[in-house]
């Protein structure tokens, strides 16, 4: 019988050894890692904030240590090719890297381009590449993007235009880390379907980083969580929930939250398995967890702060912000178009509001237009009561070497008390946490908008939750409850629909300029299918979005 | 709203030209502004600069840097004047300054202030044109057989710009959301930040580079081919004409031009025709033969 030509690929597409790594003057990041990704595998990458996930990634590329330096011991192997020996340029073909950022991923001024790039500088004949660039654009939706200018693209079309440049020289392993961080929730889910597809059809091994994992689960092969530098869990994706269950309950997704607090196994891994659970009536019953949060022994961030229940509050009637037949038109290159398109609403003091689209549809461009940063072409946009506005990059607010020059006399400090910072006022805002850097932002912006303790009627926040993991948003989430008790009107622009379900009382949905949809959030986020939490995508039923409010249904028995 | 420094494809010589063409062009330019201090010869360098700007469809740069150079130039003017105690026509007798001492200011000092001043509006200038016309995606490209193996030189020269200017859009918003009672955005605090923001942000970019094999070997010399223009003679004569006339006249001392201890503006024939040839080759971009 003849030979078979064609030999499976059995190298592993990553395999590490032992691995030990810290950054220049910087404790460990990576403590004894090992592990081994199988050909075509999709791993998905778990763990809170920074426990050394990017860090792992970027060995996997080489960039550590080639580009950061620090000291490394241990193996990478990446597809055969030893990763410490040679540098990301030689592992280029082999692997592919996007991160988190991906503004600081493009470097050239066109899409066509920056996808062109890495076969360019590979040295593959123009007739090749361009076949390859053409190839990957159809792959990953971008055709129509292949003329346009970097700069005139939204952060979603930018991941995709960097997950090409990544794809394109088809490497045997794709890092991604947060990919879907800047992504609606529309978006999002293509983004992980796409990988999927992507690893079925091309044979691509995916190691992805995430903390959204509600988002992925259904999609991966595998999990490794990763805890303090060190693989603390490596598995199955329904292995990995019982064990978050027990080891890290910041870990469970809203669908094992729902069925551990009901008693019901196995732990689904997505909506379809929850549903088909269900359906079946299969669940075996086991003890079910604790139906209210786990008691703390540390006050809660709002006491810390102040924040009490009993705090005058203004009454609900009270204008926060309004937007009357509101149009902005904003340059895209240098064409202008219309980012707001006849925008009506009001926002009352006290109000908790999540303000939810797809990329591009005008969030950023009304809460700007609301602080007075764009002009209307027509219609109005105002705030009564002032207005403190927390941009999507909060680091862009921190300026000077030390906290209390950011903010100083007694109004700097009554300011940080706020937030909860004032133990921090000689620190270097460099030195702060992701968190502590939000709220100092926010603190800057709210100095000198308060009257004596009263707090401007609005305060926004745009995208505050990339990069977070659960512990993290649950900090914010008491933030905003905080900032809303005491008066003011709360609205944050954001793609994460289970943060939403969280703190919002109200969601407004925009559409292409447009409010296509406002009521109360139990209602939006449970009516739809993209702007829905897990939880409502399983149970389907109205004004249920929480697992907290999915398991009263589930323990009366009415969809079991 | 794009910043008026950031590249824009148009079609126009300049931008068609090789990277390397368009920058000895511009350069000999600049190499003429550090050569020289007669203020006839560098005023000349500018509108050189400027019309080379203005014909390349790169107004909105040309005016974005003068604005920009003027804010640079004031402060050297104000500064030279009050440090520098040279000169024999004292303008203003300002008394004791603690760190300073005795501060006379010279109309000498001022005038050596302000070709200081002069000199960096001109580069701001050419800068400007730089930025605007020359395509970073083929100046990468170039760069990489003189910098391959190091990225993040690459990016500094490439990138560094349109990364800047957008950090600058975004640091500029967030000055104008900081709270009334929160420490104020100053100049000085906003170009210290975006500096280190801007070089952190390239690092971040010469990491990509990396990841695209910049540092792999030799260069694909049908795509070095592909850079070349027919216009690069032009720029090439331009650039070169104003380099051989500069060190001509320097030799023969057309640079007439002293501060101390009396000012002193000379304006030889030698000046007047370098300048006059300076600004000729400002025409360079222009469409007439393209």
């Amino acid at each position: 019988m003849p030979e078979l030509a064609f030999q499976p690929r059995t190298a592993p597409a990553l395999d590490i050894e032992g691995l030990s790594y810290s950054y220049p003057g910087a404790i460990s990041t990576l403590r004894d890692v090992s592990l081994t990704l199988a050909p075509g595998e999709f791993t998905l990458l778990a763990g809170r904030s920074a426990c050394g996930k990017t860090t792992l990634l970027r060995a996997a590329c080489g960039l550590v240590p080639h580009f950061h330096g620090g000291e490394i011991e241990g193996s990478i192997r990446v597809a055969g090719m030893d990763a410490i020996a040679n540098g990301p340029g030689q592992l280029a073909s082999a692997v592919g890297y996007v991160a988190q950022d991906p503004e600081t991923q493009v470097v050239s001024t066109t899409v066509a381009a920056e996808i062109e790039l890495p076969l360019e500088m590979r040295g593959d004949p123009a007739t090749s590449r361009a076949r390859a660039v053409e190839e990957v654009a159809l792959a990953l939706a971008i055709p129509h993007l292949l003329g346009r200018a970097v700069d005139t693209l939204s952060g979603g079309e930018l991941q995709r235009v960097a997950l090409a440049a990544a794809l394109v020289t088809r490497p045997k392993l794709v890092l991604l880390d947060e990919p879907t961080s800047q992504l609606d929730p529309v978006a999002g889910d293509e983004l992980i379907w796409l990988l999927r597809r992507l690893n079925e059809e091309w044979g691509v091994s995916i190691l992805l980083a995430e903390h959204r994992l509600e988002r992925c689960l259904a999609a991966a092969d595998r999990v490794i969580a990763m805890d303090a530098g060190a693989v603390s869990f490596d598995g199955s994706p329904r292995d990995f929930l019982a064990w978050a269950q027990q080891a890290d309950a910041a870990l469970e997704t809203p669908a094992a939250r729902l069925f551990s607090l009901a008693g019901i196994e196995p732990l689904p891994i997505g909506v379809r398995d929850a549903r088909d659970v269900l359906r079946r009536g299969q669940g075996a019953g086991g003890p079910p967890a604790e139906t209210c949060e786990p008691a703390r022994s540390a006050p809660s961030l709002s006491d810390r702060r102040g924040f009490r229940p009993g705090d005058p509050r203004p009454p609900a009637s009270a204008t926060a912000a309004e937007a009357r037949n509101l149009w902005v038109e904003l340059s895209r290159g240098d064409e202008r178009h219309d980012v707001l398109k006849g925008i009506d609403l009001k926002v009352s003091r006290g109000e908790r509001v999540a303000m939810m689209g797809r990329n591009g549809a005008g969030k950023s461009t009304l809460l700007r237009a609301l602080a007075g940063l764009v002009d209307p072409a027509r219609g109005k946009a105002e705030a009564p009561g002032g207005m403190a506005l927390l941009s999507q990059n909060p680091s862009d607010y921190l300026v000077r070497e030390r906290v209390g020059d950011e903010l100083p006399g007694d109004v700097g400090l009554s300011v940080l008390r706020l937030v909860g910072l004032e133990s921090a006022v000689d620190a270097d805002p460099r030195d702060l946490s992701g968190g502590e850097r939000q709220r100092l932002a926010l603190a800057i912006a709210l100095a000198g908008r308060m009257e004596g303790n009263e707090l401007p009627g609005l305060v926004a926040l745009d995208e505050p939750t990339r990069g977070m993991d659960r512990a993290r948003k649950h900090d914010l989430q008491e933030l905003i409850e905080g900032l809303a008790g005491r008066g003011a009107g709360v609205v944050v622009a954001t793609h994460d629909v289970e943060f939403a379900a969280s703190f919002a009382e109200r969601v407004i949905l925009l559409g292409d300029g447009v409010v296509i949809a406002d009521g109360p959030a139990a209602e939006i986020l449970s009516g739809g299918w993209y702007f829905a939490t897990e939880v409502a995508r399983i149970l389907d039923l109205p004004g249920v979005i929480t697992p907290e409010q999915g398991v009263v249904h589930l323990d009366s028995g009415e969809l079991r | 709203m794009r910043s008026p420094f950031a590249y824009a494809p148009r079609r126009g010589p300049l931008q068609a030209a090789s990277p390397g063409a368009a920058v000895f062009y511009l350069g000999a330019l600049l190499v003429v502004a550090f050569l020289y201090s007669s203020p006839l010869v560098l005023a000349a360098v500018g509108v050189a600069a400027g019309l080379a700007g203005v014909l390349a469809c790169a107004g909105s740069a040309v005016r974005a840097a003068i604005k920009l150079g003027l804010v640079i130039a004031v402060p050297i003017v104000v500064v030279n004047a009050l440090v520098v105690d040279r000169g024999e026509t004292v303008l203003l007798r300002l008394g004791e300054w603690p760190l300073f001492g005795q501060v006379n200011v010279t109309a000498e000092a001022l005038a050596d202030g302000a070709i200081f001043g002069l000199r960096a509006v001109v580069v701001m200038i050419a800068f400007a044109v730089y930025s605007a016309c020359v395509d970073p995606d083929r100046v990468l490209r170039a760069l990489r057989p003189i910098a391959g193996r190091s990225a993040l030189t690459a990016a500094l020269i490439s990138r560094l710009v349109p990364v800047a200017a957008a950090d600058a859009s975004r640091l500029r918003d967030a000055g104008r959301l900081r709270g009334p009672a929160a420490a104020p955005l100053g100049r000085a605090t906003l170009i210290r930040r975006l500096m280190a923001g801007s070089l952190d942000r390239a690092v971040d970019v010469a990491a990509t580079l990396e990841l695209r094999g910049y540092s792999l070997a030799a260069p694909d010399t049908a795509a070095r081919a592909k850079g070349r223009s027919r216009f690069d003679h032009r720029f090439y004569l331009a650039g070169g004409l104003v380099l051989v006339a500069a060190i001509a006249g320097k030799v023969i001392g057309a640079d007439g031009f002293h501060a101390y201890p009396t000012i002193e503006i000379g304006v030889e024939p030698a000046t007047v025709a370098l300048s006059a040839l300076v600004v000729l080759t400002g025409l360079a971009p222009g469409r007439r033969n393209a």
